[in-house]
């Protein structure tokens, strides 16, 4: 499904490590790295020389374990930049870093990793790494939605993605909570909980067994955002691989934002995966 | 592959930096991406945020909608009295607010006491030159100088070690230091031994390590996570009130809507059925209960404090009572944490202290007990580890003197399992080594037996490891103690060469005994029908002959130890925690939360007792978090519900035996509030049904709900526990504090009869009067206000019989007696006085719209009373005894 895999590196050490999580995917997936460096006008010279360090670094490592690799740099609007390369060299997916000071802005908005993830014509892995000692990823902590779209690419990914660090997959589906007006809270046993696990929840679950991924599954009562963190840290997870939010603002506003949540105050490394394509 | 598998050289390029460090610019930047190395708080609610939301919950949303209304009443029809209605509502708002907000407001110091574990200043390279900067600047990539005193700012990398040894107390429990090399380590991260942990302490030796995890992404940071993250779920009680005003404010508001309707078809105006709609809503709403459960609570506290238990939050005090699985530590919780030397193995038998002492080959071996030993014993007082004291002690006690010179000494450590110490005796130079028997045995060639030093042959490593197997059988720690003459030359030698063809003089079986009053504590907690799992990071077979010998198991139980349960799914895990009998051992306090959080998924009220910094998450996690007040640290303390001062699972016991018994006295102040309902709303029904004057006015009915009701409440709450407290299960989740019992008892039987009284009382005082059917009075009328104040007084009346009815539901007011609880006079005097100054002083007459009484009326109300207790008395007659 995906042969051609985009990195992009910038002068920040987060994008490196980001661009080895593609290195390790695209090996897997027996797919061409792309590393992909643009530079701002306003790029002062040493963080430039870093970047261009970083690209140099990263291509050897790539020919070290024999994964094809192609760097490209060039200067301009990076996400105008990486569009059109993308479009150019028919990328399937892309990994793109998003900082700690995009996460001040409310939900990344207006930075070049928002609008690459929104507009880029390809599927989007955008990173968010706060372990810069996590090298490969042993327990990868999935959090579900009850509606899952586009379930055959999201669970090829998720499969992929632990195949790629022989990795176990952990479900986690954070429900609202039972209650009832006069009862209030209704406490449920985990059997009565996957009793009640949603349809495409363990649509999902059958999917990514016939790729041979590995899963365990659970589900927790409680507010998303919390009940995933919570679980991150308490098991403790090395990375968070979860859909990327496609809630409004006024609807992040009244219903909150697990995504926002947990990108906010992940205690692993996090990625967010936009699927583009259902085949 | 981990940062702990990879070598150094891997390690500068995964964190792309170098021997030289970082520089400054590449620091910058960092810090920017990673954020500052700090322990932090994620989910702290504002004050004013739990403040506010006291005034916003559903019962106070009513009434609000209340005052509301009451305010609007005045301004669109004044002079009815509205106003001061509706100030009365909001006093009550206010006073409900406030005494929950006390309640519940607990000044939360856990994440404060953990960053106390980071330094403020640290030395690092940069730009390869070194630098002391604050240790909140510190990134990944940076490379930090250790030396010995040192706090660990963040998790990093061991690239050089010059004998670095480190304490990771705060964060494991284990006190021994560990010596940190740079070779690389496939173990789980905690246990790896070329990893420095933030929080932890340099103990000696220098070096240097690459971070690679600052703030909260350290191991500290995560516990901090955990412990700032994990919700104090509302607590039994906490439930069970919600339910409770849930039920009553819809009742009430059902009940105003109706008779507003009802009211507008009998022809009555908008304002009077408006004004009665609001008489219906607060006459349903218990407005005491709240203020009367949070005293209840505080007076429990102060009972479990003089117990030796110190609750910090005050809902603790009841979810102490609903626990139905207590997971508790060994050492020092319940054993003594004082060891003693019980029994050895010596010239090839198991021999008693006493009897040892006549043994000649006694003598090498209290020698090494006495010299192999750091700890130290003056003027009657001990110091050091627990073990060394207990070998120490055993040692003078056999021979008083012994002493010698000490040349040199190969400490302890966790990995090898033994110490060696070189000695210049009169005899000559000594090496004494004492330690794990599979340690020090194979160091061994020769046997100390009878006075012989023989060979080890296979038939006598047998006899030892027989007599090992034996000791630990009876839940012994079991250490072995060897010896062997050394030449001069050998001061110099190498560690390794010293520990070497060693003389095994005997093993040394010591216990940590249990604490006396355990096992009654334990047979308690059965007969209660609670769940007791004792998790330790002893040895299995130490663990269960504790067990056996305090009565906590009485067949084979099902043992699990920490590696097996890393391993185990959840599932798994689950099912074991089904069996009835379950011992946790070599078990890390990490484990804690994972047993607590499947245990409360499977419905179990669970308490659990913590010591260490680790121990916090599985404390906030747990219905009852307790901490040890000797031992624990500031930490476990703060993320306590509760702290032992004594560390003693006894006292656990006793106050849950002391929140049951709070639980019950809930129940039966919650009968005595509930009865007193019926006597308020009938007289509304009456007025509206029967077109006669109102018999008793809105603020009348909240002089009774938050006046002279409050001080018999509050004497309830201080009822002894019954006996059978502890011979029956916890209560089920399933069932209500409002359970039908006690609304049918309140409702059908208790009230009414009030409600009779006070109807008796108002009518009869005005056909005193000379008032005649249908007609209508004025609010200021003085007959009016006697017949009120008559109605009133009447329900008081028989609300002091209700009080001596409600404290039990079967065991009669007669039997218990009517002096056992000298709060619930002091109770009764206070209402009554109230009840005085509410009927004789013209203050309260202004403000409660009442008159004075003649004395006649009084004797019409005495009746009611006895015939309320006597009903109340043929029930219990035919009602089984339960609980309240």
């Amino acid at each position: 499904m995906y042969k051609r895999v985009l990195a992009a590196v910038n002068e920040h050490l987060n994008s490196e490590i980001t661009a080895r999580y593609a290195m390790e995917f695209a090996r897997s997936c027996g797919a061409k790295l792309f590393i992909c460096f643009i530079a701002d006008k306003s790029l002062p010279h040493a963080a430039l020389r870093n970047a261009e360090n970083a690209v140099s670094r990263l291509f050897i490592q790539a020919e070290e374990i024999h994964v094809p690799v192609e760097s490209i740099s060039d200067s301009g609007d990076p996400a105008a930049r990486i569009e059109q390369i993308v479009r150019r060299a028919e990328i399937d997916l892309a990994f793109v870093s998003t900082r700690r000071t995009d996460m001040k802005r409310r939900f990344y908005a207006g930075s070049v990793s928002r609008r690459l993830l929104l507009h880029l014509p390809c599927s989007v892995a955008l990173v968010r790494v706060v372990h810069a000692g996590m090298i490969r990823p042993r327990r990868i902590l999935v959090p579900l939605k009850a509606r899952i779209d586009q379930v055959q690419q999201r669970a090829f990914f998720t499969a992929q993605f632990a195949n790629a660090f022989d990795a176990r997959l952990f479900l986690l589906y954070a429900s609202p909570p039972a209650a009832s007006l006069f009862g209030g809270h209704i406490h449920l046993t985990p059997i009565e909980w996957q009793q009640r696990l949603p349809e495409s929840i363990a649509a999902f679950i059958k999917t990514l067994q016939q790729q041979g991924a590995e899963v365990e599954h659970k589900v927790s009562p409680g507010a998303a955002g919390k009940t995933i963190r919570l679980e991150a840290v308490a098991k403790p997870h090395d990375l968070i691989l979860m859909g990327a939010s496609q809630r409004s603002l006024i609807s992040s506003l009244f219903q909150g934002n697990p995504v926002e949540e947990v990108l906010r105050a992940t205690p692993c490394d996090l990625i967010l995966f936009r699927p583009r394509h259902e085949n | 592959m981990k940062i702990s598998s990879v070598t150094p050289q891997e390690i500068f390029r995964l964190l792309v930096s170098s021997p030289q460090g970082l520089t400054e610019d590449e620091a910058r930047r960092r810090l920017e991406e990673f954020g500052r190395n700090e322990i932090s708080e994620l989910e702290k609610r504002p004050l004013w945020k739990s403040f506010l939301l006291q005034f916003t919950h559903f019962l106070a949303i009513i009434l609000w909608m209340a005052a509301l209304l009451a305010f609007l009443s005045e301004y669109f029809h004044p002079g009815a009295g509205m106003l001061t209605l509706a100030l009365a509502i909001i006093g009550v708002i206010l006073i409900n607010g406030i005494f929950t907000f006390v309640q519940e407001y607990k000044s939360e110091k856990a994440i404060e006491k953990l960053r106390l574990l980071l330094p403020f200043r640290v030395r690092v390279i940069r730009d390869a030159k070194e630098h002391e900067i604050p240790a909140e600047q510190i990134v990944p990539g940076d490379l930090i100088l250790l030396a010995e005193g040192d706090l660990i700012p963040a998790d990093g990398r061991i690239i050089e070690s010059n004998r670095l040894t480190v304490s990771n107390a705060p964060l494991t429990g284990e006190s021994e230091p560990v010596q940190l090399s740079t070779e690389p380590d496939d173990h789980p991260l905690l246990e790896c031994k070329n990893i420095a942990f933030a929080g932890s302490s340099i103990t000696s030796g220098s070096g240097k390590a690459m971070v690679f995890a600052t703030g909260m992404r350290t191991e500290v940071g995560k516990i901090a996570h955990l412990t700032g993250s994990v919700s104090d779920d509302l607590t039994p009680l906490q439930k069970e009130i919600v339910k409770t005003t849930r039920f009553v404010t819809f009742l009430a508001t059902l009940m105003g809507i109706i008779f507003f309707f009802a009211g507008a078809l009998t022809g009555r105006s908008f304002w009077e059925n408006f004004l009665f709609a609001i008489g219906i809503i607060v006459a349903n709403v218990p407005e005491g209960l709240l203020p009367t459960v949070t005293l209840s609570l505080a007076m429990g506290s102060q009972r479990m404090a003089k117990k030796k238990a110190l609750v910090r939050s005050l809902n603790a005090v009841e979810s102490l009572g609903s626990v139905s699985v207590i997971c508790t530590d060994k050492t020092g919780t319940l054993t003594q944490n004082k060891m003693q030397v019980r029994v050895l193995w010596i010239n090839g038998e198991i021999v008693s202290l006493s009897d040892a002492i006549h043994l000649p080959a006694s003598v090498n071996f209290f020698r090494i007990a006495a010299l192999c030993n750091n700890s130290t014993f003056v003027d009657g007082h001990s110091q050091g580890d627990p073990t060394e004291i207990a070998l120490l002690q055993a040692a003078h006690e056999s021979f008083s003197d012994i002493s010698a010179a000490r040349i040199s000494e190969i400490p302890f450590t966790s990995e090898r399992k033994m110490m060696s110490t070189l000695h210049r005796l009169d005899s000559g130079i000594c090496i004494f080594t004492k330690g794990a028997l599979e340690s020090v045995l194979p160091c061994c060639t020769h046997l100390e037996l009878n006075g012989q030093t023989l060979p080890l042959t296979a038939e006598l490593r047998e006899r030892i490891l027989a007599g090992y197997t034996s000791l630990t059988d009876q839940g012994l720690r079991v250490l072995a103690l060897a010896y062997r003459h050394a030449t001069q030359a050998e001061i110099s030698r190498t560690e390794i060469a010293r520990e070497s063809d060693l003389i095994l003089s005997g093993l040394a079986g010591l216990e940590d005994p249990p604490r006396p009053e355990v096992p009654q504590a334990i047979a308690k907690c059965l007969a209660a029908g609670i769940k007791t799992i004792m998790l330790t990071g002893d040895a299995s077979r130490t663990a269960v002959a504790i067990a056996r010998e305090i009565g906590l198991v009485h067949q084979e139980p099902l043992v699990i130890e920490g590696q097996e349960l890393a391993r185990m799914s959840d599932e798994i895990l689950r099912d074991n925690l089904r069996s009835s009998e379950i011992i946790f051992a070599r078990m890390t306090p990490k484990h804690k939360l994972r047993v607590v959080t499947i245990l409360k998924e499977e419905g179990e009220r669970v308490a659990v007792t913590g010591d260490g910094v680790n121990d916090a998450p599985a404390l906030k996690k747990a219905d009852v978090g307790i901490a040890m007040g000797l031992t624990g640290t500031d930490v476990a303390k703060e993320a306590a519900d509760m702290i032992l001062l004594d560390d003693n699972f006894a006292t656990i016991v006793s106050a849950v035996e002391e929140g049951r018994a709070v639980y019950e006295n809930i129940r039966k102040f919650t009968t005595y509030i509930f009865s007193s309902n019926i006597p308020e709303i009938i007289p509304y029904l009456v007025y509206i049904l029967f077109a006669v004057p109102l018999p008793l006015t809105v603020i009348q009915i909240l002089a009774i709900d938050l006046g002279t009701d409050m001080f018999p409440a509050l004497a309830l709450g201080a009822e002894k526990p019954a006996g059978h407290l502890m011979r029956v299960p916890p209560r089920r989740p399933s069932e209500r504090l409002l359970d039908w019992k006690v609304l049918g008892r309140a409702y059908l039987l208790l009230g009414p009869i009030e409600a009779a009284a006070a109807l008796f009382a108002f009518f009869i005082f005005l056909s005193w009067g000379g008032w005649q059917w249908g007609e209508m009075l004025s609010s200021a009328d003085p007959l009016y206000l006697q017949a009120t104040t008559a109605c009133l007084a009447s329900i008081i009346v028989s609300q002091v019989a209700n009080v001596f009815a409600c404290r039990s539901y079967s065991t009669s007011a007669f039997r218990i007696g009517f002096f056992s609880n000298p709060l619930l006079l002091l109770g009764i005097a206070v209402e009554g006085l109230f009840l005085i100054a509410l009927v004789y002083h013209p203050w309260a007459n202004q403000w409660f719209g009442t008159a004075p009484l003649p004395a006649a009326i009084w004797w019409t109300m005495i009746p009611f009373a006895v015939i309320l207790l006597v009903a109340d008395e043929i029930r219990k007659l035919f009602s089984k005894p339960q609980i309240a």
